[in-house]
């Protein structure tokens, strides 16, 4: 009748090349990283830069060992992640229904999107001297500034999603009788999902950036705490460490996110 | 309560009397008249296509049929009781593009009948069955991204049936295929309409496939949209593509290019003179 196109193109690939073409992505990120290390190493070893401000991978290696053994090292992580884990949680709890919300409705947007705008524009860290007046040194004020960090791109996503949905679909659905609720739950929310998605990846990136920026002004413990304390004692190996152990915690996050977008995006085009 | 009355004095008759439909343009207080003073009688059963050159408010006069556009005057009927919104006693074919793209074919048919509120039971088993009618039995659990035009469109065709309606209203649904499917497309959807003959209003701007289609051809000109003519196509069912080339299919075709290059022939006037 007619052709059908294949959602998942299987590489044509023949012998040894079959495996390259298949992982080629994995294989060169990490030749790549293994290069940048390397370089690095050489170049401090060699003298063509000063490692006691660049540091060095070994240095970093035996910094760590000495973290891991005697600095706390699982606590200083805790903490900042239960400061992200709260501040994010509250983050997705208010953001993704304000987001459904103002993508319905215009009276909402004509009230809450100016204001809402200029918060998601503005740098959220000027705020921090207030939340520290209202909410003292500690986990309160963390909380507060990686909620503003990652509540604004989710919500501003979320909303795009709903506001970019295909009307079309609404008017498909309304002719079956579906009433308004029935458009929210099964047209607008699957329809804007991956809009959804899209704003907890950016989200997370902004609340780990909040929780270490935060940490470092209020706080007597974390990554943040300790990337700010190694950094004023020129212990930059160590500083690097933590600064190592953020990202990872960051990236694997987004990565995670990903996955979850791949996951629910199987129903698009592949582009 | 009043569910059930309407159920029981549907019959599939529809009737439109005086209907005008009327746009307020946007950003502007213009109003704009789409449909005209039409009155129509769909015959319970028929199948009634309607032609007539873009613009002539063919669809405007489906979506009103459908209960999805207001009135601006008139009224129309199913059964004894006045179309005000959409309802179970219609189901309507989509051009394209509406069917949710994150919903496998299966779980799109079963769409309609979860908005119908059909036990929950046996919706699963109804949807497949008509998945299976139009054809499409091995691409149940497909996405419409997947699927060729015309599949998808068998994929509409399947959700509006499921629902068993009274009248299936379908708005240019081959409008998007190309020729080949669209012929193939419109055999297979006068088998599937075969089975149980309910009422069915086809529009089209194709005029071979207005013919071959209808029982009745309701020819609409523009400015403002109103039926010029209404043609009985005097055909024997089942219809064959051999008709396509009989001196009966071949004079209606005649007459029907008359009708709607006469009204393409007006609108050139009236550009013309602005």
């Amino acid at each position: 009748m007619t052709a059908i196109t294949s959602t998942q193109g299987t590489v044509a690939g023949e012998g040894r090349t079959f495996l390259f073409k298949r992982y080629y992505r994995p294989i060169v990120s990490t030749l790549a990283v293994l290069g940048f290390l390397l370089l690095w190493e050489v170049a401090v070893t060699l003298g063509w830069v000063n490692g006691r401000f660049t540091s060095q991978p070994t240095q970093i290696y035996r910094a760590a060992l000495v973290i891991f053994a005697e600095d706390d090292f699982g606590w200083h992580c805790g903490v900042s992640f239960v400061s992200f884990a709260l501040g994010f949680a509250m983050a997705l709890a208010v953001s993704i229904p304000l987001g459904l919300y103002l993508g319905v409705s215009r009276w909402g947007r004509l009230f809450l999107e100016p204001p809402l705008m200029a918060l998601y524009t503005a740098p959220r860290i000027v705020l921090l001297p207030i939340l520290i007046v209202w909410l003292g040194i500690g986990l309160a004020s963390k909380v507060a500034i990686v909620f503003l960090g990652a509540v604004f791109p989710i919500m501003v996503n979320t909303m795009a999603g709903v506001r970019g949905a295909d009307h079309r679909l609404a008017t498909a659905a309304r002719a079956f009788g579906a009433t308004p609720m029935d458009i929210f739950l099964k047209v607008l929310v699957p329809g804007s999902l991956p809009a959804i998605l899209m704003g907890v990846r950016l989200g997370v990136g902004r609340g780990v950036l909040s929780v270490v920026i935060g940490e470092m002004f209020v706080s007597e413990a974390g990554i943040g705490h300790q990337i700010m304390t190694y950094g004023q004692a020129l212990q930059f190996s160590k500083l690097l460490v933590y600064a190592f152990t953020i990202s990872l915690f960051g990236y694997g996050l987004t990565v995670a996110v990903r996955m979850l977008e791949d996951r629910i995006r199987n129903w698009r085009p592949s582009s | 309560m009043t569910q059930t009355l309407q159920d029981m004095a549907t019959s599939g008759r529809m009737e439109i009397r005086d209907l005008s439909i009327t746009y307020r343009k946007p950003k502007s207080d213009e109003v704009f008249t789409a449909v005209d003073g039409v009155s129509l009688t769909i015959e319970k059963g028929s199948f009634v296509t309607i032609v007539g050159s873009s613009g002539c408010g063919k669809s405007t006069l489906l979506l009103a049929m459908a209960g999805l556009i207001p009135k601006a005057s008139g009224v129309i009927t199913l059964g004894g009781l006045e179309v005000t919104k959409p309802g179970r006693d219609r189901a309507m074919v989509f051009q394209d593009a509406s069917l949710l793209p994150w919903r496998t074919v299966h779980g799109n048919v079963r769409f309609a009948l979860e908005l119908q509120r059909w036990k929950r039971d046996d919706i699963d088993e109804r949807a497949l069955r008509y998945v299976r009618m139009v054809g499409l039995g091995a691409f149940a659990d497909y996405h419409p991204h997947q699927l060729s035009g015309g599949m998808r469109q068998r994929v509409n065709i399947a959700r509006a049936l499921c629902v068993d309606p009274d009248v299936l209203l379908m708005d240019e649904p081959f409008g998007a295929l190309d020729a080949q499917t669209r012929e193939v497309m419109c055999d297979e959807l006068l088998r599937i309409w075969e089975r149980d003959k309910k009422t069915a209003v086809f529009v089209t701007h194709a005029i071979d496939e207005a013919i071959f289609l209808g029982d009745r051809v309701v020819v609409m000109g523009r400015n403002p949209g109103h039926v010029r003519d209404v043609i009985e196509i005097d055909l024997p069912r089942p219809r064959t593509n051999a008709m396509l080339d009989s001196a009966a299919f071949v004079e209606y075709r005649r007459r029907l290019r008359e009708y709607i290059a006469a009204d393409l022939a007006a609108l050139q006037m009236v550009e013309a003179l602005v």
